[in-house]
């Protein structure tokens, strides 16, 4: 413990306007210093009294909705996990092979796909790369058409980040319209993934860089937009995915 | 829906501890309580950082999703439960601030500086809540103005004390001294009326 008390500090802690240098040396002096800990009990009391000064404003309906909706999502994942645990000895042993199974008819299904959709698309077809990432454990999520009832897809994302994505069914755009891939957080701006168009025949083969993680995502969905593609959605949803195992 | 620390409260309401107790078991009700307690505190607050409806909300839902996530590591020796959920909004809601542009958010902050901490209450069902705004309306109005501007802009805009500085031009020295001033005329104005340590929010006043 430092012997000089932070005591023009301790305030400004309370407030988090301290300088991030200052932070570590403060924390680290009020653990033991009962002097000092017992005047930032009082200051941060002093600050969690500070809202109750402001006027009132009730917060919106459908925000209660929301919490509501993602924390049901949540419980029975935390549920899975913790009925994993609860496996017993012999099937915690076999579920590695059977782990590895999967994964193996994961890429073989991915590998077959890719084929396919090289064949039937006269669209550019995929190169190494995307080649080299169907090959990549990963999960598969399927697309339903909302906005567009004929449409379909399918969106492969690898664990170690990067992806792709295989559309049919959905009606060529204008030259000034385009098709935007997006992952849909809670509470938080949905992430633009890609944007695309699609061939004569209505598909597309698009690789897609997700920069959050599918345990934050709540729904993936593509809409159309400008050309230029939007920051947020705005137009409808064409196709959707939403809550996947 | 009741808003406020302990808005409405009765001896039957469970208090705050107990709350978490029960979201720990899973208990989705129990959340709900905890945001008819603190869901417009939560989203004044929030919108008195960001300035805008629509963030405010997503700071509002984040914060308690984020509860819901981290009700396992709550430690409730480190503070209160309200304590724990403002700090939650007010971190997200100066994450989301810092990500304008640093002019921007100091226009912002002298537009909501004005009139913020005054008004009549919109909730006179919630009689805490009422004393509450009132002490800490007149206690920040007691203070000289460039101590409350400090805490202003320490507190709701999210500046550090070397950005406050910068922005006042005046010395650091002046400015943490500034802050360290109002807050103990704050601690002093409000401690008999506040600080009570073992009771929690919920809990009825003897």
């Amino acid at each position: 413990m430092s012997d000089e008390h932070p005591v023009e500090d301790l305030a400004a802690y309370a407030l988090g306007s301290v300088d991030a240098v200052d932070n570590a040396r403060i924390e680290a002096h009020v653990v033991d210093c009962a002097a000092c800990a017992a005047r930032l009990r009082d200051y941060e009391f002093v600050v969690s009294a500070l809202p109750y000064g402001l006027v009132p404003v009730p917060p919106p309906p459908e925000a209660w909705t929301t919490i509501s909706a993602s924390a049901q999502i949540q419980t029975p994942r935390k549920s899975r996990r913790r009925s994993r645990s609860r496996l017993p000895a012999w099937l915690r042993v076999a579920r590695w092979p059977a782990l590895a199974a999967l994964l193996a008819l994961l890429v073989i299904w991915n590998v077959t796909l890719e084929r396919e959709l090289t064949r039937r698309s006269p669209g550019p077809a995929p190169g190494p790369e995307v080649e080299a990432l169907s090959r990549r454990p990963g999960r598969v999520i399927i697309l339903g058409g909302t906005g567009a009832p004929n449409a379909s897809a399918r969106i492969f994302v690898a664990v170690d980040g990067g992806g792709h994505l295989a559309v049919s069914g959905l009606p060529p755009l204008q030259r000034e319209r385009t098709y935007q891939l997006w992952f849909v957080r809670t509470g938080r701006p949905a992430v633009s993934a890609a944007t695309f168009r699609v061939d004569s025949s209505g598909r597309a083969w698009v690789k897609v860089e997700p920069s959050v993680s599918l345990d934050d995502v709540r729904m993936i969905m593509v809409t159309e937009e400008p050309a230029s593609g939007s920051p947020t959605p705005t137009g409808g949803d064409l196709l959707i995915a939403r809550p996947w195992p | 829906m009741r808003r406020g620390p302990s808005a409405g409260a009765g001896a039957e309401e469970p208090a705050d501890p107990e709350l978490l107790r029960r979201m720990r078991l899973g208990d989705e009700a129990a959340l709900e309580a905890l945001y008819l307690r603190y869901g417009g505190l939560i989203f004044t607050l929030a919108l008195r950082i960001v300035g805008d409806h629509e963030l405010a909300r997503e700071v509002l839902q984040d914060t308690f999703l984020r509860s819901w996530d981290g009700r396992e590591t709550f430690d409730p020796g480190r503070g209160r439960v309200a304590w724990w959920l403002m700090g939650i909004a007010r971190n997200r809601a100066v994450d989301l601030l810092r990500s304008r542009p640093h002019q921007a958010r100091l226009r912002e902050q002298t537009r909501l500086q004005s009139g913020t901490h005054a008004g009549e209450p919109a909730q006179p069902d919630a009689a805490d809540a009422v004393v509450l705004r009132r002490l800490v309306i007149e206690a920040l109005e007691r203070l000289p103005i460039v101590q409350r501007v400090a805490i202003e802009l320490a507190y709701y805009g999210g500046f550090t004390q070397t950005e406050i500085s910068r922005h006042l031009e005046q010395p650091l020295g002046t400015i943490k001294s500034r802050t360290r001033e109002a807050m103990e005329r704050l601690r002093q104005v409000l401690r008999a009326a506040l600080i009570e340590p073992t009771r929690e929010p919920g809990q009825r006043r003897e």
